[in-house]
């Protein structure tokens, strides 16, 4: 049935039109008659033609696979060179870690040596006194007297050390590989067994030198970190940040030429693997005579790609060019004739960039999803989490975030009075570093003032906002596709809901139900319909209790809510009652709190009979809904926990802390599974929310340094 | 550091807070700030003790690197001219302000389309902020907010030229709106000091009679 089928093939195939042109009339006729005997008789008739075709047709489809598997062996190869350029990158920073402790050892023995010899007058027998010695020429430069930096530094001005830290500071910049290591340092303190190996790797990777004989002291130190109890190792972990902090202030300097290094290392590799690439096509084509168009398709595909890449890079550059154009003077005489035209070209040449881009951004992330699967199918959770896009548009703090329910997309809402909206499929490739920028599809312009907090409806239609202005917007959700610069449509804005008289701090919205419950600093929390005429359905104030702070449906009973307060009281309402059903018991240690009392964040699991509320006093607690009773409390952070979410299946709990870092626990047996630093510190605020995708493996983070990241 | 003075002050807006005590804590001073933050947060500190002593908004502390002060008060404009913004979405429709301008001498095309295009001036308005907080945030351009480069800081002027249109169609089309958040904010009378003061913009390019209103109202007072 094929070789006919071919056969038919063959006249309309463009690619065969010599031989169609040739032997037109007399195939044409062979034809028919092929389908005569068709009708007559169920055997297959093969003919000269008809095979030669066949296998000419499956030939090419074979050199066409083999062209794109080897597409896809360079791309693998690149990647391996960059994940090998990456290892060398932390290798260097690795080195320089190392380098930078034996300074500071050597000078600290020289201090001793100095100070003891002006106490006693004599010698200190402190093991060799050699400098460290360095592998690295370029290194050797660094003074190693008593004149060295760091000595100096204690011996200047405290406002100049002040500057010093600054430049330090600003040297960092957003370097996410030290955050990272930073954060992993802190983990292996305090003693999480996950990271047992890591803190192992760091010490089999220091080389015990001969010239450090004086470590041994420092050494058992920190054997001695290992901490017994979480409590303990809290304690233990503001130690640790700052002693985490002293190193990266200590080797900032360097570690700017080690970005450098890193990227130049990573072009070398990248380039040597082109011409790999290349030389090995070369190769082939030279094996095989007969490949010549085939190979020619096969530059094509090549040269797709390597468009492909390039309009990825044009668009990175966008804004480059916008930035030119705007450098140009943009005032036209009104009349003038060209504008329209540009305006066409425009038009024109747009959506063929956008779509190229938005293929091949789909490209990835759907594969992505592919390979780890949605978090409900995994039993193993992935182990940890890495910052992998960075949203970076607000002006100011970014009080909340949610995400859709079923896309890749989510909302930020800012101090800058507005709210955007993300697709993660939309990035741009971020210069020097794994992770990848993404540029907001919409702005939410209708805050008067800052806005507090997000709630996104269970269809992923709607979401809503409330801000310091007292009002409640209730968005429709633009296409996750749009043009960001699309033109402005006044029905994006569906209603506000404008009872409460001050700032709205708290939203949750109820999964199957369209309610919606908000919670305000004018003492009520409120139960709404937005859909319904009168919108109000009922308005809850507790004298005793004070200003609410947070509210969330309880799960497990549906006609339940919980409510928190600036009191630490925590309370289950009934809704269609309004009374109280049960007060969650608050704890002595809370009660003989004076300041930090507050609860922060309630939220209810998404199961179980369980409360969890994020406090002032760096705990988190877990209530049993049905007893009230306390179940278990545990020190956090080393700050306040500002936010709290928890994973759609109920088995994690993620908590962010003005103490810059966001924490995953296991719900189970209440232990921390990752720690990983965020966000830098406005004022004395710093992590303001986080969440959980409900139905992919995203988390994520919102920080008053105006960024939100989201980590895969 | 805060422990150990006692009584720490918390700068914090912790939920519940009433929209009146929102960020009213105590000023903190500049040397005291080591958050790499601490520009942006001395600005709004200046700006919220009194947002009509611009001179005193518009002085840099000691020492101050003048790029990233200029960045971080562009910042603040373009995040409190989204106040304008939401004004002039209830009243500025497409159908009547079709095109961006002020005085009737010129039409504004918009920068933010890959090539200009003439926007309504709502749209403008829009797409002009939602480029500028894409630009002053792009992680190529400003990848640090504690050292700009010089070829950074190069780019504010262009961004100031185009927000000023906002300013100005407001001034010429909704004079309404335009003197109540003006009266509020002081947001022109500050920008325009600010880019006379900086040099980013020439003067013929400032048609908001702000400043010269000001000094009428002075002559004819005294
Ligand atoms: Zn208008
Ligand atoms: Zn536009």
């Amino acid at each position: 049935m094929r070789v006919p089928g071919q056969c038919g093939g063959t006249m309309e195939d463009p690619s065969s039109q010599n031989h169609n042109g040739q032997l037109g009339p007399s195939s044409g006729g062979f034809c028919a008659e092929n389908k005569q005997s068709d009708e007559g008789n169920q055997r297959i008739q093969y003919s000269i033609p008809g095979i030669l075709h066949f296998i000419q047709h499956e030939w090419a489809r074979f050199e066409m696979e083999r062209s794109q598997w080897e597409v896809d062996r360079a791309e693998l190869q690149a990647r391996i060179a960059f994940l090998q350029g990456e290892r060398k990158g932390q290798e260097n920073l690795k080195n320089d870690l190392v380098r930078r402790i034996k300074m500071l050892e050597y000078v600290l023995k020289q201090e001793r040596a100095k100070f003891h010899k002006l106490k006693y007058g004599t010698e200190l027998q402190q093991g060799d006194m050699k400098p460290p010695v360095f592998d690295e020429p370029g290194v050797a430069e660094m003074p190693v007297d008593g004149e060295s930096p760091y000595t100096s530094v204690s011996n200047i001005s405290w406002r100049q050390g002040r500057q010093l830290l600054r430049q330090y500071l600003q040297e960092i910049g957003y370097t996410d590989t030290i955050i990272d290591v930073r954060s992993n340092r802190v983990r292996s303190l305090l003693g999480l067994n996950n990271n047992a190996e890591a803190e192992e790797n760091l010490n089999n990777a220091q080389p015990v030198p001969t010239a450090l004989n004086g470590n041994e002291p420092v050494k058992t130190a920190r054997k001695s970190q290992q901490p017994t109890s979480l409590t303990e190792a809290m304690m233990l972990d503001t130690e640790a940040a700052v002693l985490a902090n002293f190193e990266f202030l200590a080797q900032a300097d360097v570690d700017l030429e080690d970005d450098d290094d890193i990227s130049e290392d990573l072009d070398d590799q990248g380039d040597d693997d082109q011409d790999d690439v290349k030389t090995a096509r070369r190769k082939g084509k030279g094996n095989d005579g007969l490949s010549d168009d085939v190979d020619a398709e096969a530059q094509v595909v090549l040269n797709e790609l390597i468009l492909l890449t390039e309009t990825e890079d044009n668009t990175d550059g966008r804004h480059q060019t916008d930035g030119t154009e705007w450098g140009s003077g943009m005032g036209f005489q009104s009349g003038a004739g060209p504008r329209r035209q540009m305006g066409f070209i425009n038009d024109e040449e747009a959506p063929d960039s956008t779509l190229g881009l938005g293929e091949l951004a789909q490209l990835t992330v759907s594969n992505e999803a592919e390979a780890f699967g949605p978090l409900a199918s995994t039993k193993e959770f992935r182990k940890t989490w890495n910052a992998k896009y960075t949203l970076r548009s607000h002006f100011d703090s970014v009080r909340a975030l949610a995400f859709h329910p079923v896309e890749p997309v989510l909302i930020t809402a800012s101090e800058d009075n507005t709210l955007k909206l993300w697709n993660l499929q939309k990035t741009v490739p971020a210069k020097k570093s794994a992770s990848l920028d993404v540029e907001p599809l919409y702005t939410f312009r209708c805050h008067t003032g800052p806005v507090l907090c997000l709630a996104m409806s269970s269809s992923g239609d709607q979401c809503y906002s409330g801000g310091l202005d007292g009002n409640i917007f209730c968005w429709n959700l633009p296409n996750p596709n749009i043009d960001p610069y699309d033109s402005f449509d006044p029905s994006v804005l569906a209603c506000n809901l404008e009872d409460h008289t001050d700032a709205v701090w708290g939203l949750s919205i109820h999964k199957q139900r369209p309610q919606l419950l908000s919670c305000s600093a004018d003492g009520t929390v409120k139960l709404w319909s937005p859909q319904s005429k009168i919108p109000l359905l009922s308005t809850y104030s507790s004298e005793q209790d004070g200003i609410p702070t947070s509210v969330d449906f309880v799960r497990d009973e549906p006609n339940r809510m919980v409510a928190a307060f600036a009191s630490s009281h925590c309370v289950i309402y009934d809704l269609e009652t309004a009374k109280p059903v049960v007060r969650l018991e608050s704890s002595q240690e809370v009660l003989n709190n004076v300041v930090g009392r507050q609860i922060n964040r309630v939220v209810a699991h998404p199961t179980l009979p369980l409360t969890i509320t994020a406090h002032d006093d760096r705990h988190i607690r877990f209530y049993d809904n049905t007893s009230g009773k306390l179940v278990h409390s545990m020190v956090a952070h080393l700050d306040s926990v500002t936010s709290l979410a928890v994973d759609p299946n109920g088995l994690y709990l993620l908590s962010g802390s003005h103490d810059c870092s966001i924490r995953l626990w296991n719900v189970d047996n209440k232990t921390c599974v990752q720690e990983i630093t965020a966000h830098r510190k406005k004022f004395d605020e710093s992590i303001l929310d986080v969440a959980f995708h409900p139905s992919r493996p995203y988390i994520a983070s919102a920080g008053s340094d105006a960024l939100a990241k989201v980590f895969v | 550091m805060k422990m150990a003075d006692g009584i720490a002050i918390l700068r914090r807006n912790k939920p519940g807070t009433k929209a009146k005590d929102f960020s009213r804590w105590p000023d903190e001073p500049f040397e005291e700030m080591d958050s790499t933050l601490a520009v942006q947060q001395y600005i709004q500190q200046q700006i919220r003790r009194e947002p009509s002593n611009i001179a005193q908004i518009l002085t840099p502390p000691e020492g101050q690197d003048e790029g990233v002060w200029k960045y971080e008060h562009l910042r603040q404009f373009c995040m409190e001219l989204n106040g304008l913004a939401v004004r002039l979405q209830a009243d500025c429709h497409p159908e009547t302000c079709t095109q961006m301008t002020a005085t009737e001498q010129w039409i504004f095309l918009c920068a933010a389309h890959k090539t200009p295009k003439e926007c309504a001036a709502i749209d403008y308005t829009r797409h002009t902020l939602d480029g500028a907080a894409c630009l002053l945030n792009s992680n190529k351009y400003f990848p640090s907010r504690v050292s700009i480069k010089d070829s950074s800081v190069a780019k504010l002027g262009s961004v100031c030229r185009r927000v000023y249109r906002i300013f100005s169609h407001a001034y010429f089309h909704h004079r309404t709106i335009f003197d109540e958040f003006e009266n509020e904010t002081f947001l022109c009378r500050r920008f325009t000091l600010f880019v006379t003061k900086y040099n980013l913009m020439s003067k013929d390019n400032l048609i908001v009679p702000i400043l010269e209103e000001e000094a009428g109202t002075g002559e004819s007072e005294a």
